[in-house]
């Protein structure tokens, strides 16, 4: 292999580790503190999407400490406090880690996907299933 | 849903009204979520109004929320809408939830029968959300939940109303509508913490004000309203964020009619 192939194929090697490093500061360049932590919640795989016989969608997040936070598919909303107090009450930020995390996960491809009943999406969009 | 409001404004408006009788323009994504404002009355005629205007008119399958059981029709709805029928009045579902729960598992329930119906509904009325939203004041001030409850109801409402479009698409054009009464126990120059959730969700508003004065009384009218309505275009030829004005006429038997500004 040339000298000059083998410093294109570094290149192309390094390419990707810095387009990586270059999009996860403009991530929390725009979406501040909870872009890292959004990316945490992606790589451990923390959001499903819910569908049921009717075809009725959600997404469901597992945060932090455990907890199932509902999302709608179409709307921009999340039940954890992150999002009533920094987003609802300070205005202060765009949306939460777990919408943005259900954002990235549907920009890479990296939901996981699981059937419910029409009745347990009922439940889980009412909010009177544990979210 | 402006354009089934401005719908409503052309089945009431006077014969004799000499204004620009107003176009119906498609729905757009901003015209589907409208957030009626105003006399909890009077927006429970107009939401009453609407209800049997798309029932009756666009023969689409009407969902109705309240807290109170309606009584009644707006009594000008038989003298101008001449294909009220039962028939038509059939395509409208009342419910009567009398929590924000239940109101929540009713809307969120909707989608398990919109596939066996005979067509998913195409309009959703909620009237008096503030009776849902409002919980008690604590020592510190205003409910701090209350900006949380008025974020998922809005938020289910519009994502529920994007379901349906979704099913109604392969026979119509038009988009799932919502449209909702809210009446703000503030002062108008006071910010609500409920309100100013809901204009998230609520791209599109109407406004209800009622005339001073002694406009009415001169006029023999029982009572004047204002109307605007803002955040669309209604229009082609006008801008998006153009603010319209209709005045709403109250005669003492009743009946109601609409005039241009």
């Amino acid at each position: 292999m040339s000298n000059t192939c083998l410093c294109g194929c570094l290149h192309l090697l390094t390419l990707p580790l810095s387009l990586f490093f270059f999009l996860s500061f403009r991530l929390k360049f725009v979406f501040g503190p909870c872009a890292l932590q959004a990316l945490d919640l992606v790589d451990q795989h923390s959001v499903t999407c819910l569908s049921s016989p009717s075809g009725r969608k959600a997404f469901q997040v597992v945060g932090g400490s455990g907890r199932l936070y509902t999302c709608f598919v179409s709307c921009h909303y999340c039940p954890c406090p992150a999002f009533a107090y920094t987003v609802l009450r300070r205005n202060e930020g765009l949306l939460c880690k777990h919408l943005l995390a259900v954002y990235l996960c549907q920009a890479t491809g990296g939901t996981r996907q699981e059937s419910v009943s029409d009745q347990q999406m009922s439940t889980l969009l009412g909010g009177t299933a544990a979210m | 849903m402006t354009d089934i409001l401005t719908l409503v404004f052309r089945t009431f408006t006077s014969q004799t009204d000499g204004g620009e009788e107003p176009t119906v323009a498609p729905a757009s994504a901003a015209t589907c979520r409208t957030l009626l404002v105003g006399d909890p009355c009077i927006s429970r005629s107009l939401l009453l109004l609407a209800a049997v205007t798309a029932a009756s008119e666009l023969g689409v399958r009407v969902v109705f929320f309240t807290q109170t059981q309606i009584q009644s029709l707006p009594l000008c709805l038989q003298k101008r809408v001449p294909s009220l029928s039962p028939d038509s009045l059939k395509k409208i579902k009342f419910s009567y939830p009398r929590t924000l729960e239940e109101l929540l598992q009713q809307v969120a329930g909707l989608h398990e029968s919109a596939g066996t119906s005979p067509a998913p509904p195409a309009l959703i009325l909620v009237d008096g959300l503030e009776g849902y939203l409002r919980g008690p004041a604590g020592p510190g001030g205003p409910d701090p939940g209350e900006r949380s409850r008025a974020a998922h109801l809005a938020a289910l409402l519009c994502d529920t109303a994007a379901f349906l479009t979704h099913l109604l698409r392969p026979s119509r054009s038009d988009p799932c509508r919502v449209v909702a009464s809210f009446r703000s126990p503030v002062d108008a120059a006071a910010e609500d913490p409920a309100l100013d959730v809901l204009d998230r969700y609520f791209p599109a508003r109407c406004t209800l004000d009622r005339a001073g004065g002694y406009e009415a009384a001169a006029a023999g009218l029982r009572e004047v309203w204002h109307v605007y309505l803002s955040g669309v275009r209604e229009r082609e030829d006008r801008p998006a964020a153009a603010t319209r004005e209709r005045k709403l006429l109250i005669s003492p038997d009743g009946d109601m009619e609409f005039r241009s500004v």
